[in-house]
């Protein structure tokens, strides 16, 4: 229990190195990859979360302990197998076409990472049709847009008339941003909206069935 | 490179330049020794003939300025005031600002009903362990006026509820040198004694002079008692510009001021060095209302005059902040909760009283010290600054992170937010869809709920059993005389 105990406190400290210290050395004294993964990183991220629903941690402290949890979960991820990596969606985010705008999609990045997502940022400013070559060249689950200015929302609407066209039932688009609702989101028919990086997170577990 | 030049950027505030202190003063002195001050006391009088002053007809006494100066020369300028539990806590002077409630509301806003009712002895326990609980709240007064204790009596069942009921300093009144002897029984016997009490004293007595240029038999009474017994005591007057003073702010102040002054002198003649604190609240009175203004903006005006003046005698000065004339919690106390705090802590008074104050000095609303403390927690933050050192300016980081880059992710920022944010814990920042989520609540919902969380949960430290039956056995005795009295 020691290495997991350490890992799982690593991780709630945002302690980075140590909690792929801890990863290491789980590795070699033969722990499961399974109970590394839930025991140690997954359930610590879990308390973070909740910490900070709470109001009880901030947001620099819930990052830096996804930074931990992403350092441990790049070494576990080669000894993967095909269950957990199917359990583990890929999100491809960028911002919406026209805005440069990008610490609100930063922001839910890091929490899907420290979700234990995969996440691939395609940067700022990003036209409708690179958000779907992107996610079928990943072989993404999820496309994620962001916008701050008004004039940038309609872009997301060609996100989801694009996919469609394309017929990607399987891939999921979900969007977020101030000047945005859950009208808007049904409006333009994308599958998803978070009202901030804790409710994108929500919304990705549950778009994935999680 | 760092320069040796001071790193902490504050904001700076005063209103009296150097020249205009002087001209106020010359104002006071002139004041003390031309028109003099009615001195209802015959033992005062005969201290202030005793060391030159002029005794005249109808208790007038004129005060020549060498007797203002020596006073001021020999109060202290540092008052250090501890807890209940002999904790140094609050060091009265400088630009050092402490924060408390007042005394003696006779209404109260319910909170459960919301109703504006008769104040109760319940409610100062009430009002003692809200006070208790708040960071920002660092001295407790009563609050509340109970009007189910009787007159004469309940300024000592004030004191024993809150020395019973908070650790913190108490700020009480007392009505004559009578019930403040009891409450002066009270407090030794929680510290063991007279001189335990002088050496670490946890209460500050507060008591005022008469507007205009009057001190009353019973305020020289007590002023005198706690000079001989070493009671800390805020002495200054509460002036109405138009009524009980001039109409113009500057004949309004250095009246109030010459009030302040000539209590200083017979304090310091009682006895020399004596702790005391000084000051005035010169308020203009409503010419439409005929009521007094705690929070218009010329009161603000003397209020930070008072602080220069006060501080360029090294006197510790007392200040009225955190209140409000509207007579129910609405928006109008919100900004005059801001303004008054923000505006008081600027002036750097050292006593800031009033805090959770409602009606223009009539009514409580327990919640509102919790506003009150978040509100100063704001201030607060506000007074403090910021630093201007490498570490702060923060330019490697700056290099680092560089153009449309992200600095939530740094080290620098997860080492710094704390101390550079103020976190609220009652003002909203929530996004409009998680405020919904969260029920729509507003500011007077979460005080009235943080008040009930207080009350059901917060202990506070509780006094020795020894000594509870003491202040009991005083409190009866104080109760028998009262009755035999009546009889």
């Amino acid at each position: 229990m020691g290495i997991l105990e350490d890992i799982y406190n690593a991780v709630i400290d945002g302690k980075v190195e140590e909690a792929a210290t801890g990863v290491e050395q789980g590795l070699s004294s033969g722990i499961a990859v399974d109970d590394l993964l839930k025991k140690g990183l997954l359930s610590a991220m879990d308390l973070v979360g909740e910490r900070f629903g709470e109001g009880e941690i901030f947001i620099p402290q819930v990052i830096w302990s996804a930074k931990a949890m992403q350092a441990g979960m790049d070494l576990l991820r080669p000894h993967f197998t095909e269950s957990q990596q199917q359990k583990s969606a890929r999100i491809v985010i960028g911002t919406a076409q026209g805005d440069i705008h990008d610490i609100g999609k930063n922001l839910v990045g890091m929490m899907l990472e420290g979700a234990g997502f995969e996440v691939v940022d395609l940067g700022v400013d990003i036209k409708p049709e690179r958000f779907i070559e992107k996610a079928v060249e990943e072989k993404a689950d999820i496309i994620a847009v962001s916008a701050l200015l008004t004039t940038t929302m309609m872009s997301m609407a060609e996100v989801v008339s694009l996919k469609n066209e394309k017929a990607l039932s399987s891939l999921k688009v979900i969007i977020g941003g101030a000047p945005l609702s859950s009208g808007f989101c049904k409006e333009i028919g994308a599958d998803a909206y978070g009202v901030d990086a804790m409710d994108a997170v929500a919304k990705v577990k549950e778009l994935m069935g999680l | 490179m760092e320069t040796g030049e001071s790193n902490l950027c504050q904001p700076k505030f005063r209103i009296l330049d150097d020249a205009q202190i002087g001209r106020v003063h010359q104002a006071v002195l002139k004041i003390l020794d031309e028109v003099g001050v009615r001195v209802n006391h015959p033992q005062a009088r005969e201290l202030l003939a005793g060391h030159g002053a002029r005794v005249m007809d109808d208790h007038l006494v004129q005060i020549p300025s060498f007797l203002v100066e020596d006073a001021i020369a020999s109060a202290p300028s540092n008052l250090v005031i501890y807890n209940r539990n002999k904790t140094k806590v609050m060091e009265l002077g400088g630009r050092r600002s402490y924060f408390g409630t007042g005394t003696d509301l006779p209404r109260t806003v319910d909170l459960e009903t919301r109703e504006i009712r008769d104040t109760r002895a319940d409610d100062i326990i009430t009002g003692t362990i809200i006070s208790d609980a708040l960071p920002n709240i660092d001295f407790i007064g009563s609050y509340g006026l109970p009007g189910d204790v009787p007159p004469g009596l309940h300024y000592i069942r004030c004191f024993q509820m809150e020395a019973e009921n908070s650790i913190k300093p108490i700020f009480f009144t007392a009505e004559s040198e009578d019930d403040l002897a009891v409450i002066w029984e009270m407090a030794c016997v929680i510290a063991g004694g007279p001189q335990a009490l002088s050496d670490h004293p946890f209460l500050i007595s507060y008591n005022e002079p008469t507007s205009p240029l009057a001190h009353s038999k019973e305020a020289l009474g007590k002023l005198m008692f706690c000079a001989k017994n070493q009671i800390p005591v805020n002495y200054a007057p509460a002036l109405l510009a138009g009524s009980t003073g001039p109409v113009t702010l500057a004949g309004a102040f250095v009246v109030a001021v010459a009030e302040a002054l000539s209590g200083l002198v017979i304090h310091q003649l009682t006895r020399k060095g004596a702790p005391i604190s000084s000051g005035v609240a010169a308020t203009t009175m409503d010419m439409l209302e005929a009521t007094v203004s705690y929070t218009s903006p010329e009161f603000r005006l003397t209020h930070s005059a008072c602080a220069d003046l006060f501080h360029h005698y090294g006197l510790p000065v007392w200040g009225t902040a955190g209140c409000s004339d509207s007579q129910y919690p609405d928006l109008q106390t919100g900004a005059e909760y801001g303004f008054t705090l923000l505006n008081a802590a600027l002036d750097g008074a050292n006593l800031i009283h009033d805090c959770g104050y409602l009606g223009q000095g009539f009514v409580a609303s327990p919640e509102l010290i919790i506003f009150a403390d978040e509100t100063i927690g704001m201030v607060k933050r506000y007074l403090r600054g910021f630093e201007i050192d490498s570490e702060h300016l923060a330019l490697d980081v700056i290099k680092q992170v560089g153009p449309g880059g992200n600095f939530l992710q740094e080290k620098h920022t997860l080492d710094f937010f704390r101390k550079e944010h103020w976190q609220p814990g009652i003002f909203n920042r929530k996004n409009l869809p998680n405020w919904i989520k969260a029920g729509k609540k507003k500011a007077d919902d979460k005080l009235l709920q943080k008040a009930r969380e207080i009350l059901e949960t917060h202990q506070p430290e509780p006094l020795a059993a020894g000594i509870k039956n003491e202040l009991d056995r005083i409190w009866e005795k104080a109760r028998a005389e009262f009755q035999k009295k009546l009889t």
